[in-house]
């Protein structure tokens, strides 16, 4: 398996800058420095992070060495893996999809209901978790752990100690923290290179901004290139499914709340993972509410949603171009949106254009591969999404929207942040 | 001057340098219907006498013949008792105070159609003449002359707020005007702003959630265009836009400038 | 685990790990009978969580005396204008009947606050009427000045008979006002019918009359109240606010004076009124003050005269269809005052109790808002 250490990704990336002094790495073109400095108080060291990819990649973390990190983040499918949901020890199914590794130190919160406030949180539930890896207690897993003789001596090397679960899941954080990923088509373009994007995805990126009302939730910009507002919204993915308002109802009369490990459970294992952000806060507002994920790589991480239901970019802006699945507790600002089928290839252009130059090859095949199945779309509704049938909203007309990028709406790119 | 409570005959009716008489009864000579009449008494000086609207009191102006002019002043002090003598005749009437002249953040600039009046013009300066005067008294004056930015006359100031106020009566009709800012839904601007209350120009530029990127406020208007009133958003340089910031800035004169305030 | 004493705290989680250790193997049938017993368990013991969140399909028993005599609903201020014009104020609608569909149990009727129209027109009337038949409840109208001015009322007085009336239910008396009458100022101005709607449908202009609920409707409701005993819980509906909170912008009833010294005798006196748009609540003397929601968008808080009760909600966001504006749930309690809830969409409900307001504030505080209101 091809792990991109820290080292790799200096050499893979096109670098735009050199490091500065205070210790932030080179960044690949498009990431924000300011944004790395936030997020990352003190970048981690290489011994760290050569520990880290070792745990990362072991499947002996797993209670019966079938399963590691990097089984559902696989370094080869763009720290996916291009399944609808995460598959665990023993063939057991979650019910969530997983989400990428790469960029995901710039979260706000890990999960896609946020339960973990850091990657270090993040790192310990999986392992603990009955579905995904299987281990017993923390107990079990840093006897195992410290049973393998080079993890013990890395571990003292580092530390000067006896690893503890929390060593364990710092080491992996610090490899985590080096999964950074830019360097897009898009990146280019931003710095001059207006050959990087086609008409189509130019206009792609117009639609992003106007029509599609994606930069809403979906923001990027200079100082915070993810495409994500890191925030949580019912955009009726779990509605249409089953009867989301009858599992809602029984479901507020008898959570409450748990530690992150009842809710991991909650999220996985039960019906009530589709609850999603209201298993961790318990706000009414938050009743299937799941976090924004990150647009960077979205073409080649599908399939997509909380659940994997969307399996092609079609889908899901087919989903979108309907206004969702109407439900109680939608978020306000979904709305049908009236797309063309033009505008909706124009739009998937685009987002395929935000995908690293390192995955070019990926990037190829999924394109692919999605293209076949555009035939057949089970999302899409064209009289709700035009207006015809249903109260989904009502439309703005086509505005002469100008490129955003053309206007410099984006914020500077190339040029170190201060 | 003081009150009489008579009944009697004869009014005359109260004009701003008008000077026109006009008997009860010449005024009515035609109406047959049995009207409550209010009976002037006439004075005995040959004064005016004012007769208020209560069908009751009246009031002598001493030492003002009948018919003469009255200025607003005088005529501002003569409401002015009479409405007194009212609220004493009637203590228990609920009367609503006019309101206070403090400065409404909202209201500093109501923009009520029809125009508010333009700073008063000085008779002097505005005749070739008069330029000589003027002249020769701002030269006794302390001041920079000559062509030195700064020197314009109260005329000038006068043309020129009128010009702006104008620009911000445009931009209350197009803000009050579905259709005219481009809206496709019926939705105008003061449905959600009233007054331009709520708009906060003094607050830009600043990071805008709704564009997901920094924004002045006239990307916010566009984008407000756009989304709740549903119509096209406006070229920058459109007469519309520009007349908008015009209006949504003059309501809120005298705020501090916070740019970057959430 | 702490050994000896157990703290309130160490039981509620012990109670919890153990109900979420059942969950985890139980089919759904069990689950639903252990969550049920749980459920009744906890509120038993009082250990009811302490962001006890009010849901409108549950009643949450905070305080065991606050349990509510009856509930009803309400839907206010739709502004509908012809589908095919705006669609989005319909579409608020029917969400507010869903909402209200969906109550269990169901109240005992649905108060329509007023401006059921936006500009009184015919059509927008008659949709309204047809959205409002989905209700399951009976349904109490109330007239606004959206619905009236156009034609001084008669197509609305077609549909929905007089705008003042009264009724009893569960030995409460209920009024509904006419109170956003208008001295005629359209007469001297020579405006055609659709001028005058379009000068009263603008917040903002300053052209058009105060409301006022005016001599005759005060006359009526002089003799309405005449022979109801002191000690009845009143509980009034009326459009404008029935208090002076904002003159420029008509949140305002000239004869408020009047008829508040009409309602003050009373004991237990609440005034539920629309028009405002907004989370409001006032107390004055010993009337009790709450303004409705708005379905179709949110006013924002006047510059001046706001009710130091006031909670003020959270700034809206213009991106949602929805925020700022809902729906609600008004519960009436033994004592004959009320317990308003606002069913914010797409945020976390808001109830005002009548104990925050006859405490002056001290007691049951409202949630404050995130960011202060420009």
């Amino acid at each position: 398996m091809k792990a991109i250490s820290f080292a790799g990704a200096l050499t893979l990336a096109s670098v735009a800058f050199a490091g500065d002094p205070t210790g932030t790495p080179p960044l690949p073109l498009g990431l924000s420095a300011k944004l790395y400095q936030l997020t990352v108080p003190k970048p981690p060291t290489p011994a760290e992070v050569a520990l880290g990819d070792k745990l990362f990649n072991d499947k002996r973390l797993s209670v019966d060495d079938s399963v590691s990190c990097a089984t559902c983040h696989d370094p080869a499918k763009a720290f996916a893996d291009g399944k609808a949901r995460a598959v665990g020890i023993k063939n057991q199914v979650g019910q969530r999809n997983s989400p990428t590794v790469l960029n995901a130190l710039f979260q706000a919160t890990q999960f896609w209901d946020g339960r973990a406030g850091t990657l270090e949180d993040q790192a310990k539930l999986p392992i603990l978790n009955p579905i995904e890896m299987g281990m017993p207690s923390p107990e079990a897993v840093v006897t195992k752990v410290r049973g393998i003789p080079e993890y013990r001596d890395a571990f003292k090397k580092l530390n000067g100690r006896e690893p503890t679960y929390d060593d364990i899941a710092s080491a992996i954080a610090a490899f985590e923290r080096t999964q950074l990923a830019g360097n897009a088509r898009f990146d280019r373009f931003l710095t001059g290179e207006s050959k990087a994007l086609s008409a189509k995805e130019k206009n792609g990126w117009a639609l992003f901004n106007g029509k599609a009302r994606c930069n809403s939730c979906h923001a990027g910009n200079a100082v915070s290139p993810l495409f994500s507002d890191q925030k949580f919204h019912n955009i009726g993915i779990a509605a249409h499914k089953q009867d989301f308002v009858q599992l809602a109802t029984e479901a507020l009369r008898v959570v409450r709340a748990g530690d992150e490990e009842q809710n991991d459970r909650l999220a996985l294992e039960t019906k009530f993972s589709e609850l999603g952000r209201f298993l961790v806060t318990r706000n009414e507002n938050d009743i299937g509410g799941f976090k924004t994920p990150t647009l960077r790589n979205v073409g080649v991480t599908g399939p997509y949603m909380h659940d994997g239901s969307l399996a092609t970019l079609w889908d899901v802006i087919d989903h979108y171009n309907k206004g969702g699945t109407d439900n109680p507790f939608l978020d306000g600002g979904m709305q049908r949106l009236g797309l063309t089928e033009p505008e909706i290839d124009d739009l998937v252009a685009f987002l395929f254009a935000l995908t690293s130059e390192d995955f070019k090859a990926l990037e190829k095949k999924e394109l692919a591969s999605q293209r076949a199945k555009k035939s057949n779309r089970p999302e899409r509704d064209t009289a709700i999404a035009l207006g015809k049938k249903g109260h989904m909203g009502d439309l703005a007309p086509n505005p002469d929207i100008k490129n955003p990028a053309d206007l410099g709406l984006y914020g500077p790119v190339a040029s170190p942040e201060k | 001057m003081h009150v009489r409570n008579k009944l009697g005959i004869a009014a005359l009716g109260l004009g701003l340098g008008l000077g026109s008489l006009a008997t009860w009864q010449t005024a009515f000579a035609e109406t047959p219907s049995p009207l409550p009449q209010h009976r002037v008494p006439k004075s005995s000086d040959g004064d005016v006498v004012v007769a208020m609207c209560d069908g009751e009191t009246t009031l002598e102006v001493e030492g003002v013949k009948d018919p003469s002019t009255i200025t607003r002043d005088k005529a501002q002090a003569i409401s002015d008792e009479l409405l007194l003598a009212w609220r004493k005749k009637n203590p228990d009437a609920r009367w609503d105070a006019p309101p206070p002249k403090q400065q409404l953040v909202a209201q500093a600039n109501p923009p009520q159609p029809p125009a508010p009046a333009s700073a008063p013009v000085k008779k002097a300066g505005e005749t070739a003449s008069s330029g000589a005067d003027e002249a020769a008294r701002r030269a006794s004056a302390n001041i920079q002359a000559g062509h030195t930015y700064g020197a314009f006359s109260e005329r000038d100031e006068a043309i020129w707020k009128e010009s702006t106020e104008q620009a911000v009566r445009e931009g209350h009709r197009v803000f009050h005007d579905a259709k005219a800012v481009g809206g496709t839904v019926a939705i105008s601007c003061d449905m959600c702003h009233p007054d331009a209350s709520n708009t906060h120009p003094e607050t830009y530029p600043k990071y805008q959630v709704q564009l997901g990127r920094v924004a002045l406020l006239r990307d916010m208007i566009n984008w407000c265009i756009e989304n709740p009133t549903r119509g096209k958003p406006l070229a920058d340089d459109d007469p519309r836009m520009k007349a908008m910031e015009a209006y949504i800035y003059a309501q809120r004169k005298g705020v501090k400038l916070e740019y970057g305030k959430h | 685990m702490r050994k000896g004493v157990k703290s309130i705290e160490t039981k509620h989680y012990e109670e919890r790990d153990s109900f979420f250790d059942g969950l985890r193997r139980l089919d759904r049938r069990a689950f639903m009978r252990i969550a049920g017993l749980s459920a009744g368990i906890a509120a038993a013991r009082g250990l009811v969580t302490p962001q006890g969140f009010q849901l409108i399909s549950v009643a949450e028993a905070a305080t065991p005396s606050a349990k509510p005599k009856f509930s009803f609903a309400y839907i206010s201020d739709s502004h509908l204008y012809k589908k095919e014009l705006n669609d989005r104020f319909v579409r608020s609608l029917l969400k507010a009947v869903d909402d209200i569909n969906r109550l269990d149990p169901q109240p005992d009727f649905v108060l329509y606050g007023g401006d059921l129209a936006q500009l009184g027109q015919k059509e927008e009337l008659d949709l309204g009427k047809e959205i409002l038949k989905g209700l399951k409840a009976p349904v109490k109208m109330m007239v606004g000045e959206h619905d009236w001015f156009l034609d001084m009322g008669e197509h609305w007085r077609g549909l929905f008979g007089e705008p003042q009336y009264s009724f009893d239910h569960k030995g409460v008396h209920f009024v509904t006002l006419m109170s956003v009458n208008e001295k005629d100022f359209w007469t001297e101005r020579k405006m055609t019918p659709m001028e005058r709607m379009q000068t009263v449908a603008g917040l903002d202009n300053g052209i058009q009359s105060r409301f006022e609920v005016g001599p005759a409707g005060r006359e009526w409701l002089k003799r309405d109240l005449e022979k109801l005993n002191k000690n009845t819980p009143l509980v009034v509906f009326s459009h404008s606010p029935l208090y002076k909170y904002y003159k420029p912008w008509n949140f305002w009833t000239d004869d408020a004076d009047e008829v508040q010294a009409l309602l003050r005798p009373f004991k237990a006196v609440t005034v539920i009124h629309g028009h405002t748009h907004q989370v409001l609540s006032n107390q004055i003397g010993n009337i009790q003050f709450h303004g409705l929601l708005s379905t179709a968008w949110p006013w924002p808080y006047a510059p001046e005269g706001l009710p130091s009760l006031t909670v003020p909600m959270n700034r809206p966001d213009p991106f949602s269809n929805f925020d700022g504006c809902g729906d609600g749930r008004i519960d009436v309690l033994e004592s004959g005052l009320v317990d308003k809830l606002y069913n914010l969409w797409d945020r976390n409900p808001v109830t005002v109790k009548s104990s925050y307001l006859a405490t002056g504030g001290k007691q049951d505080r409202p949630p404050t808002a995130k960011l202060p209101p420009y």
